[in-house]
This record gives structure tokens, C-alpha cells and sequence, in this order.
């Protein structure tokens, strides 16, 4: 049984300008283990799905499941890294918003600090616990992100273009980083990006949507390239021609 | 010289050179027994701070404010943590703030003297009134305007509804809190002297009114610099204490 399935799942926005159809007829499963790149131009409903299948907005059409279980709302199975860093908390240090997931579950102190310390290691930020959010850079920022996840052992981890923010270098090294990451806990990742390169960098398989409104699932490409990803090895640059291929078919498809 | 040195000689420039120009304004332009130089009001105070009077009136006026503060912000926070939490509790209660926050404390003078004499309880109770709404409306904003993202990264690594307020939305309205209290603190001020104007037994407003029907121009001053004093130290204490809370993880504060 697939890990998370979605089923026919669509998106319809009703406001006062009419309705808006984000996301049409989206079926896929996501695999135990895989790490899965949702990508398509802005405004195709890749954001929507990744808050869909977070629970944050119901479907208004289709269904999702979770270990066969529908997806009602949020919840600790799905641990998700935000866009913007806003999400962490500015009023604790680093250590305690890893931390923060334990603490709900009511950890006792000692423990869920041991806990958090690891999660910080993992993630490259051993001894820089005890600084608070607006200390760190916005690469730091996006890794705590990542331990905070991490640390409460979701079932899987949503990304929604983590990196967006970044400058290239520090969205390079964060890539190689994630991939490492990805490897050490064997967590099933769905990733979204509009970044062709980063999706080739990271995925065992891309998923390209079409462009919106009404964005769905055009095309799944396997990608059985090794870790670490060689980005200017021809095998590389052949995954890289044909997502491209099918990308640019939306953009000049207006 | 390091950074707090700089600001306490800037403060200290800043004062000397107020008082300057008060000195030229009254020695050379005014000229009058109406606007006495500092150096005189200075001498009065001394006298006044002799006498325990000046204490007196200070205590008095601090008193009133700090228990009509306290009662006010503790009734604000709750209901502002409310309307800005339940969209129910919104739509009954906001039309009560935004109704009461335009009749000012001012206003109110009559009816409290009238509900409760002019002791203690009519001031207290206009200074809770005029804290009240400015707590509760800076509280409610700050609820609104915790971010999305952290609230929904706290659903999705567990928390439950309670979770999700008592660890997310009262911290990150806290500094929020803080300021409409501080904005209070500086209301507070002006409805005290505005009550003890009108009606009181002691107080700095009292001694403002008092001067007036006695011709003692240099006491005025003194009431004057006492209140700009005291606002000024007052103000300051709120800051140090916002900074403590909340400066190390927010610098803007």
C-alpha cells in the first residue's frame, strides 16, 4: 500500500470574484521512502496539494490518505518546512523550537533537550542551539526548520520550497545537505520546487504539473541517478533536457 | 565610549539644553513673574522636596495610577486575548471598544465623580477606564497578527487547539501586550492630572489647581517638571522591561 495516496483530489476556490479552480483531478501515490519533486510554474497548485495532503485545506473534490487513512486535517504524521521562516518561533532558541514537537507530546525536559540536540547535529548546527531565531542566517534558519521536522518523526516530510529564499551558493549547499539528511533517516520527502535543477538534484522521482488554473499531474519521471547528484555529468543533463522539455511546454502553452 | 555611556550623555546634553533654553526664553524674551527661569522653580522644589510635599503629591498621583493601571490591564489582556482569539467574541465586544475608546477619560470625569465621590475609587476608576481599551485593542491586534506558518507549524507537529494558544499565540502577543500597555502608562498620566484637576484632596493635578487659585507660578513649574519627569522615568522602566522580555529575540522592540 502506498504511504499517502491521493485520489482524484481537486481545489475549488468560491469568493466573491467567482470561482477559482487551483488544483484538477490529482492522482498520485507517494512510495515508503522516495523522495518525490512536485514541480510546476507558479500558480499551477503545487502549494495548494502540499496544504492539501498537510491537512491545512480540505480537498473539495477527490480524497487523500495517509497509511489508508483519510486525511482530515492537520497532524504530527505529516511534519512540514515552511516556505518563509516565519513559522519559527522567534521566543525560543533554536534547540527549543526543535524541541517544540516533543514538548507537546509532553517530554520531559532532560530528554526532549537531549532529543533536540541530535536533531541540530543531523542538520549541521551542533553548538548554535542556544541562539534564537533572528540570530541565525536564512539558510540556518531553514535547517532548524528542518531538525524541528524532523525531531517529531513524521511518517512524511512536506517541503514547500524551502529553499526559495536562499542565494544560490547557500541553496547548493542546503541540497547536497537535504540529500544527505534524506539518506541518514530514510524519511519519505514530498518536495515542492519550480527550480528544474534542484528537482533533478534531489528527486527519485519528479512530478510535473501544468500550468494553472486547474493544475494537475501532467507527467512522472523516475530519476535512477546516484547520490551525491554530479550536475554536469551527461546523464544529469539528460534528466535535466527532458523535465525541462516538459516544463516548457506549459510556459509556452498560453 | 560604549553605546549606553553615549545614550545617558546624549539624555543629559538633551536636558541641559531644555533648561537652557527655558533660561534664555524667561531672561530675555518673557520677562515676566508669569514665566519664572528653572533656576527659582529649582529653589521651590527644593523647599517643597524639604517639606515632604512634593513626595506627597507624587505618591498620591503614582498611587491612583499604578492601581487604576494594574486593574485595567488585567481586565484588557483577557478580553483583548479573546476578541482576537473566538470571531464571536469579536463581533459582540468590538462595537463596546470601538464605542467606548472615542468617550474619553476625560469625559468620564463627571459621571465617576458622581458614582464615587472624589476619594480614591473615581480615579482609579478613570485611570483603569482610559488603560482598559487601549490594552484591549493592541492585545487583540497582536492576536491577529501572529503569523499563519506558526501557527500551522505548531498544528502539524501536534498541538491541540489549547497547545496552539497558551504555546503560540500568548507568546508571540506578548510584545504586542507591552506596548498598548506602555501607550496606557502615557494615557494615564493625562487623566490623572485631568481628574485631579477637577476633583481631588491632593495629587498633582491638585497642586497644578491649587498654584493657579493661589498665584504661585513657581509651583506650577515644579508640577510641570515633576509630571515631564516622571513620565520621562516611568516610560523608561516600560521600555527596560519590553527590552528584557522581549528585546533579546525581537531587536526591534
Amino acid at each position: 500500500m502506498a504511504l499517502v495516496s491521493l485520489e482524484g483530489v481537486g481545489k475549488t476556490y468560491r469568493g466573491r470574484g467567482g470561482a477559482w479552480e487551483a488544483v484538477r483531478n490529482f492522482t498520485l501515490d507517494l512510495e515508503e521512502g522516495e523522495f518525490f519533486c512536485l514541480l510546476g510554474t507558479s500558480g499551477c497548485g503545487k502549494t495548494t496539494v502540499l496544504n492539501m495532503v498537510a491537512g491545512f485545506e480540505p480537498p473539495t473534490a477527490g480524497r487523500i490518505l495517509l497509511d489508508g487513512r483519510e486525511v482530515k486535517g492537520p497532524g504530527a504524521d505529516r511534519g512540514v518546512v515552511f516556505q518563509g521562516h516565519d513559522s519559527l518561533y522567534d521566543w525560543l532558541t533554536a534547540l527549543e523550537n526543535i524541541a517544540f514537537g516533543p514538548r507537546l507530546r509532553g517530554m520531559g525536559r532532560a530528554a526532549r533537550r537531549a532529543h533536540a540536540e541530535r536533531f541540530l547535529e543531523l542538520v549541521g548546527l551542533a553548538g548554535q542551539g542556544g541562539k534564537h531565531p533572528a540570530e541565525l542566517s536564512g539558510g540556518m534558519k531553514q535547517r532548524i526548520q528542518i531538525a524541528r521536522a524532523l525531531a517529531n518523526d513524521p511518517r512524511i516530510l512536506l517541503m514547500d520550497e524551502p529553499f526559495g529564499a536562499l542565494d544560490a551558493l547557500t541553496r547548493a549547499t542546503l541540497q547536497g545537505e537535504l540529500s544527505r539528511i534524506w539518506a541518514d533517516t530514510g524519511k519519505t520527502v514530498l518536495f515542492i520546487t519550480h527550480d528544474i535543477e534542484e528537482a533533478c538534484a534531489l528527486a527519485t522521482r519528479i512530478g510535473v504539473m501544468t500550468r494553472g488554473p486547474g493544475g494537475t499531474l501532467k507527467a512522472v519521471l523516475p530519476v535512477d541517478l546516484p547520490f551525491p547528484r554530479e550536475r554536469t555529468s551527461d546523464a544529469f543533463m539528460d534528466v535535466f533536457r527532458r523535465v525541462h522539455a516538459l516544463i516548457h511546454e506549459e510556459i509556452v502553452r498560453a | 565610549m560604549n553605546g549606553r555611556a553615549a545614550t545617558v550623555a546624549g539624555y543629559l546634553a538633551g536636558f541641559a539644553l531644555l533648561f537652557a533654553i527655558w533660561h534664555l526664553a524667561a531672561t530675555t524674551i518673557a520677562r515676566s513673574a508669569l514665566f519664572p527661569p528653572p533656576l527659582p522653580v529649582l529653589e521651590r522644589a527644593v523647599v517643597l522636596i524639604e517639606d515632604n510635599i512634593l513626595q506627597e503629591q507624587i505618591g498620591a498621583s503614582l498611587r491612583r495610577i499604578l492601581q487604576g493601571f494594574l486593574i485595567g490591564s488585567a481586565v484588557g489582556i483577557p478580553i483583548g486575548l479573546a476578541i482576537g482569539s473566538f470571531r464571536p467574541v469579536r463581533a459582540l465586544l468590538e462595537p463596546w471598544t470601538e464605542f467606548f475608546r472615542f468617550i474619553p477619560a476625560v469625559a468620564m470625569i463627571t459621571v465617576a465623580v458622581i458614582w464615587f465621590g472624589i476619594g480614591e475609587e473615581s480615579k482609579v476608576f478613570l485611570i483603569a477606564y482610559t488603560t482598559v481599551f487601549v490594552v484591549i485593542i493592541s492585545t487583540a491586534a497582536g492576536v491577529g497578527a501572529v503569523g499563519r506558518d506558526k501557527i500551522r507549524a505548531a498544528q502539524c507537529l501536534g498541538a491541540t487547539r489549547m497547545q496552539v494558544f497558551r504555546l503560540v499565540a500568548l507568546p508571540a502577543t506578548v510584545p504586542y501586550i507591552l506596548t498598548g500597555m506602555r501607550l496606557a502608562m502615557a494615557n494615564s498620566f493625562v487623566t490623572i492630572v485631568a481628574a485631579e484637576l477637577v476633583a481631588s484632596n491632593d495629587g498633582l493635578g491638585k497642586m497644578l489647581w491649587d498654584a493657579r487659585l493661589f498665584m504661585q507660578v513657581e509651583d506650577i513649574f515644579v508640577a510641570l517638571v515633576a509630571l515631564g519627569l516622571l513620565g520621562f522615568v516611568v516610560d523608561r522602566l516600560f521600555r527596560l522591561a519590553i527590552r528584557a522580555f522581549a528585546g533579546r529575540f525581537n531587536p526591534t522592540m
